[in-house]
């Protein structure tokens, strides 16, 4: 029987709620303490509008929501959902004050985008922005790359039960530690280590570039962000064509494929499994992927003859396969390019490696290598029992931290989500021709942007139609969130509108 | 005759200067014309690289981001786009397009010349370019980029004025006073149930 939520209900995901705006507050300091140290004032107030709107929000909810229930399953993945979208509109606050968008939609897509660790923006005359704004930008990346949800928990939720039904709703279905606020924290740490030490490589290389010391330092945090939470923003429009260098390329390119591997190997690693990196399914799905999408951009590369140079097929279509694999997004070429240089097999197979995607549990987006590793080794124990005697006992399993066998539930809900993302990118590619976009354009950016890649051929645009805006913009946080509590979300709206009211016949 | 030798003077003056300028009209114009043959827009170069690689061609647009030296030569970026004009931080006006800019590979002392790099704070120096385009330079790992023969600055650069912005000091003031009201009330509320 499905129940209509009562009030106690709405004031528990409302209280979940605020305390997720509170979390996207709290990291607008980061921004603000920039744009002070940098002397811009305007910018200044814009993020203090931001803090105080987020804070009046959060206070807002614990006035009115205070409810003495726990967190149940339920209630935690519509918090995740309900949250990433009210913590959009309550991002996009400095960026719509900034004055580089020409809407509000504008600036929701472009947060959305840095949360969901796509990278896409509609952000207009980048070249002029603030470092303040940068920060922002990259911060929101950065942040979105942990999860939001990550960032809620390891302030906000303490002590409270439920926490791991946030936790999971965020697409994160490996615990680092029995404690989600623990495990919130080892994220933490982990890409904090990480930032410290990429940075540093970042900024020699700058340097080494050209780069004043000042600039340096900003760009290579700012480069970090974009690479490490696989968000693929950068703080120039060319992204990476800007630095004409080698050594950045190879340097973001090691961060990215880092950035894209599951927290959980990461903390495996650390605590001295080491074998775990080549065990681990994910490792090898990707790296067998990678190999097929290689091979197929060198064979698209070979018909047209632009790339000709092993060093130039390195920099410019096997910088950008992984880039689109790992969903990162960070380009060395023009969009354009991507359709006119590469030509229609390296675009395509790129699209195919966009739709994989990275790991579980990890900064990055699309199908997961763990999910594609299930189905292959399903199929092939399937092949198995078809080729073998009925009487036969046959079984397969991965390697994911733990063996896991195969059986049909686990392969069932690996391609049922699967199929979901499948869904979304073919609804969004549909949309993009309708729109009279080129099938290869309309259907790379979908892809692109359901599987949070960032890599665009030249569809998404400031001018591009309102209705591929809203569904850009949703299908980024439905990728991200992988279904799970967006159907939640879908739910608790039907229970309100067909539900059962709570003590009625 | 004093006259006479006035007046053929004064023709003598009158023709040279008519041959001079006669002379110097085409030669102004078939420079004019080469410009305009060869000045083409960034975005016009990135959409037909097939047709331009290998060319010569002269970019004019603002001077953006960094000068990069790399020894004997740097790397320059260089945007045409409309906010390569009047940027949004100058108060222009939205053109729905994002910035269009290429590479520019620069003897380092060429570089000299550019006194202001455009970003937040300054509008970058408007310089005209003439060059070779590369649609994937082999020597830059297949870069788009143009290799300069010369660089011109054509306009100075200036530092883009931010005026304070009271109004929002006024409004955030606003929302922090919201916000200090309802921790009051936050703080009684919770200080009346921890009472009951």
């Amino acid at each position: 029987m499905n129940l209509r939520p009562t009030l106690n209900d709405f004031r528990l995901i409302g209280w979940g709620i605020g305390r997720v705006v509170l979390s996207v507050g709290l990291i607008m300091a980061v921004p603000l303490a920039t744009a002070l140290i940098c002397g811009e004032w305007n910018v200044c107030t814009d993020f203090l509008i931001g803090i105080s709107a987020c804070l009046i929000f959060w206070l807002g909810t614990e006035i009115t929501c205070r409810v003495t229930l726990d967190l149940r399953v339920s209630h935690g993945l519509v918090v995740v959902s309900a949250g990433w979208l009210f913590a959009m509109v309550f991002g996009a606050i400095p960026h719509y004050l900034s004055g580089h968008f020409s809407s509000f939609l504008d600036a929701c897509f472009d947060v959305m985008s840095g949360f969901t660790t796509t990278g896409l923006f509609l952000l207009q005359d980048l070249d002029h922005v603030s470092n303040g704004l940068n920060m922002w930008r990259h911060v929101l990346t950065y942040a979105g790359g942990q999860g939001i949800i990550v960032v809620a928990l390891t302030f906000l939720f303490v002590r409270t039960s439920g926490a791991l039904s946030i936790y999971l709703g965020e697409g994160k279905e490996e615990k680092l530690l029995p404690n989600v606020v623990n495990t919130a924290r080892a994220i933490w740490m982990i890409s904090l280590t990480y930032l410290v030490i990429g940075s540093v490589f970042l900024f020699v290389a700058l340097k080494t570039c050209g780069m004043t010391p000042g600039r340096s330092f900003l760009h290579s945090i700012w480069l970090f962000m974009g690479s490490w939470s696989t968000g693929g923003f950068a703080p120039q429009s060319l992204n990476l064509l800007y630095y004409h260098s080698f050594t950045i390329e190879l340097i973001t390119m090691a961060i990215f494929v880092i950035g894209s591997l599951n927290f959980a190997l990461h903390y495996s690693v650390w605590t001295g499994k080491h074998s775990e990196i080549w065990k681990n399914i994910e490792i090898r799905s990707f790296a067998v992927t990678a190999l097929v999408v290689t091979f197929f951009v060198s064979l698209g590369f070979s018909k047209l003859g632009v790339y000709t140079t092993i060093n130039e097929f390195f920099r410019k279509g096997f910088y950008i396969m992984i880039s689109g694999h790992t969903t990162t997004g960070n380009a060395t070429v023009y969009s354009s390019s991507l359709v006119n240089e590469f030509g229609v097999l390296a675009l395509w197979a790129i699209v195919f490696a966009m739709a994989i995607g990275a790991s579980a549990a990890s900064t990055g987006g699309g199908f997961k290598n763990l999910r594609v590793g299930i189905l292959i080794k399903s199929l092939w124990l399937d092949i198995r029992k078809m080729a073998s005697p009925d009487s036969a006992v046959l079984s397969e399993k991965v390697h994911h931290l733990n063996d896991l066998w195969i059986d049909d539930p686990l392969a069932r809900s690996a391609a049922l989500i699967i199929l979901c993302y499948i869904a979304i990118y073919f609804m969004g590619g549909l949309l993009g021709v309708a729109y009279g976009f080129s099938p290869s354009v309309a259907f790379f950016d979908s892809v692109s942007t359901g599987s949070n890649t960032g890599l665009s051929a030249g569809l998404v645009s400031p001018v591009m139609p309102v209705l591929l805006k809203v569904y850009y913009t949703l299908s980024m946080w439905v990728g991200r969130l992988e279904f799970i509590s967006i159907f939640a979300l879908i739910g608790m709206g039907a229970s309100i509108v067909r539900g059962r009211k709570v003590g009625g016949s | 005759m004093k006259i006479n030798v006035r007046g053929r003077r004064i023709f003598a003056v009158i023709t040279v200067a008519a041959m001079c300028l006669l002379l110097q009209t085409p030669y102004c114009r078939g420079t004019a014309a080469a410009y305009d043959t060869n000045r083409i827009s960034i975005s016009e170069l990135i959409d037909e690289m097939d047709k331009y690689d290998g060319m010569s061609v002269t970019v004019k647009g603002e001077v953006i981001g960094d000068i990069m030296i790399r020894g004997e030569y740097a790397w320059i970026t260089v945007n045409d786009g409309p906010y390569s004009e009047k940027n949004l931080e100058s108060g222009a006006e939205f053109s729905g397009v994002s910035n269009i800019g290429i590479g520019i590979w620069i003897p380092s002392g060429d570089v000299y010349s550019i006194k202001s790099v455009g970003g937040y704070s300054r509008k970058g120096d408007t310089v005209e370019v003439e060059g070779v385009f590369h649609r994937a330079c082999s020597e830059h790992g297949g870069d788009t980029d143009i290799h300069a023969n010369s660089l011109k600055v054509v306009r100075e650069g200036y530092v883009i004025p931010h005026p304070f912005s009271y109004f929002k000091l006024l409004i955030a003031a606003l929302l922090a006073g919201i916000s200090g009201l309802l921790i009051y009330v936050l703080v009684k509320r919770k200080k009346k149930y921890t009472e009951e």
